[in-house]
């Protein structure tokens, strides 16, 4: 937000007096302003000899305030939002849709939890090949060189005649995997960057809806996320929460599914625990916590954080992932 | 005696209010009973409750059951539906409420009198019920601070077109901005006269801000908070569900002596400036005996501990599907 000074172009009644007032209360910004108490504010400008024009001053500040605030919106509106722009998107499987209620939600952050090789990456590409194959854009942040359109291609083979191999087939196929764009992120100021950059592409983009981008996917949030977490400054956990409030904002205003992937550490009391910790723990809408049993096929699923069921919900599978 | 002051008594003794009005008056300040699982207390506007628990533990899910209770009517075409018939405000900090979610309960809540078969419901009361709510998504401790500098006039507006007046302000939750504001407090200050830190300072702004609001619109305020740190001897046990019977009952009886002591299992983080501002405070913790009693797999139990005024004893409550439930 802007220094009082850079208003005065635009705001007359924010002159070098009112500035002079402002700054005896240590308000030099319109932050300042915003942590500062009204009431003390308009007293003391009642003893000044040119209160009224002090008072007209504050209350140009906080017209400007009023325009920059989140809008109050009601239940019916919210709800006509979600109905027109937050559709549910598949995974691919029919058993984790349909023990999602449906699969995958535009607006929210979804995070799947599970020690390596349980199947995470392996439900981010087929979530990625579907949304594509339904001619939405994919974003794909691999962190750990773990995607591979090899199987993308696999996917999309799989569940349709795209195997046959002749040219128009061949295309087809062209087009869904560029459907889906990687970016390799090795460390969290890259994500932010990359994820500052969507969201101004987003917005000018606007218009052109034929390629919108329906899945964010960041695969592992946590291999980002843990290194800066070391340490006993605040600094790391601001990030980790500020790139929670990025993806959720950019999930919401943009009608994005996003899906971030964690691992497990071991607790204190020897049972393994998701890891990033408590803060994170209220940063995602959905966590989901995948596990396979050693040396077979069989995997689990199961719910740790649902808006609309409760935790504890588990599904066993040996073809969950068919 | 001086005519001024005469007239004064008179006047005051003449009264100013009718019958009418000043039942309506009093009815506002009287206490009322929340549905359960917050129905231990009476709580009247004014009143700030926090509800202190790890995530998940049903706290969102309990703040949008108190909503659904206030915006819907006390009567509608005969059926009775006990709610208390006024507008709600919900604060969302943490940008994960979900309207679906809301709107499945609110009908599940009006169709209930209805019987479980029948297919249809009134669209009207529906509808009404859903404008009564209110919402605001806020990313930052800026973006908190600038709606409520800025409510007060739009719940003026709101209050003139629905007739009611706001009853409930919901925050979920409110330590959200916690390390954000944490860290920048870190940052080069401008100049030497900003004494506080700058966590503080947002607490100390927000909790005025409330209160003046709160002079204007009387409400009740119920805010989330989450755990974001746990004692450390205590950390452990927490997340052991009581899989040896010996374990656990060691567990529950050291954590008794500790909360005999004044000490609960999670630390605070909130500035004392919010913490005096909280008239109320429940704890929600996970249940110990959770996996003794779980034959439902669907659902999941906590504790539900009145921290504020002390209760002696603990409800324990049902997460499923349809909601919270205490379990008897």
């Amino acid at each position: 937000m802007a220094p009082l000074n850079s208003l005065e172009k635009e705001y007359p009644l924010i002159d070098s007096n009112f500035q002079t007032f402002c700054a005896s209360h240590s308000i030099y910004s319109v932050e300042d302003f915003l942590l500062h108490d009204l009431d003390a504010l308009f007293t003391s400008a009642a003893n000044h000899s040119t209160s009224h024009r002090l008072k007209q001053g504050i209350h140009q500040l906080l017209s400007i305030v009023d325009v920059l605030h989140p809008p109050l919106l009601n239940g019916l509106q919210l709800l006509q939002d979600s109905k027109r722009n937050k559709h549910v998107l598949s995974t691919g499987s029919e058993r984790v849709d349909e023990f999602l209620g449906g699969g995958l939600r535009e607006g929210q952050l979804t995070e799947l939890v599970g020690p390596s090789s349980s199947g995470k990456t392996q439900v981010c590409s087929m979530s990625a090949s579907t949304a594509a194959k339904h001619k939405g854009s994919v974003i794909y942040l691999d962190t750990s060189n773990s995607f591979s359109p090899q199987r993308i291609a696999h996917f999309v083979g799989q569940s349709s005649d795209y195997v046959s191999g002749n040219q128009a087939d061949h295309r087809l196929l062209q087009n869904i995997l560029d459907r889906i764009i990687c970016y390799p992120v090795f460390d969290v100021y890259q994500m932010f960057d990359l994820l500052r950059q969507l969201e101004i592409n987003f917005r000018s983009e606007i218009v052109k809806s034929d390629r919108h981008v329906q899945l964010l996917i960041v695969d592992s949030i946590s291999s980002l996320i843990t290194p800066i977490l070391r340490g006993s400054g605040p600094q790391g956990h601001a990030l980790m929460i500020s790139v929670g409030f990025l993806l959720k904002k950019l999930a919401h205003e943009h009608n994005i599914a996003v899906l971030v992937t964690n691992h497990v550490v071991g607790g204190e009391d020897g049972n393994s625990k998701p890891a990033l910790g408590e803060s994170w723990k209220s940063v995602p809408h959905v966590r989901l916590l995948l596990s396979r049993e050693c040396g077979s096929n069989v995997c689990n699923i199961s719910i740790i954080k649902h808006p609309a069921m409760a935790s504890g919900r588990t599904a066993t599978s040996s073809r969950l992932f068919d | 005696m001086k005519k001024k002051d005469r007239e004064e008594i008179e006047s005051w003794i003449k009264g100013d209010e009718t019958g009418g009005e000043m039942l309506k008056r009093v009815w506002r300040v009287r206490p009322f009973i929340l549905p359960p699982p917050l129905h231990r207390v009476p709580l009247r506007v004014g009143n700030v409750l926090e509800l202190v628990g790890p995530s998940p533990s049903a706290k969102t899910q309990i703040l949008i059951q108190t909503a659904i209770t206030c915006i819907l009517p006390k009567h509608w075409n005969g059926i009775h539906y006990g709610g208390l018939d006024h507008l709600v405000l919900f604060i969302d900090l943490d940008s994960r409420f979900d309207i679906t979610r809301f709107s499945h309960l609110l009908l599940h809540r009006i169709m209930e009198p209805y019987g479980e078969d029948s297919g249809d419901y009134d669209k009207s009361l529906f509808d009404l019920c859903m404008t009564r709510f209110l919402y605001v998504r806020c990313s930052d401790s800026f973006q908190f601070l600038q709606t409520l500098k800025t409510l007060n006039w739009r719940l003026d507006k709101e209050k003139e077109a629905h007739g009611v007046s706001v009853h409930l302000l919901l925050i979920d939750s409110i330590g959200a901005f916690h390390w954000m504001d944490r860290a920048s407090m870190l940052l080069p200050l401008k100049e030497n006269s900003r004494k506080k830190l700058f966590l503080q300072s947002v607490s100390e702004a927000v909790v005025q801000d409330i209160k003046k609001l709160l002079h204007v619109h009387p409400m009740l305020v119920i805010a989330t908070k989450s755990v974001i740190f746990w004692n450390k001897q205590s950390s452990a046990s927490v997340d052991v569900k009581g899989s040896f019977m010996k374990n656990s009952w060691e567990e529950r009886s050291s954590r008794n002596a500790t909360r005999n002591g004044q000490h609960v299992e999670y630390r605070e983080y909130m500035p004392s400036v919010w913490q005096s501002f909280v008239t109320h405070r429940i704890l929600i913790r996970s249940s110990d005996d959770h996996s003794v009693t779980s034959y439902c797999q669907n659902s999941s139990f906590y504790l539900l501990e009145w921290l504020l005024p002390r209760l002696s004893f603990s409800d324990k409550i049902v997460v499923k599907d349809a909601g919270v439930f205490v379990d008897s």
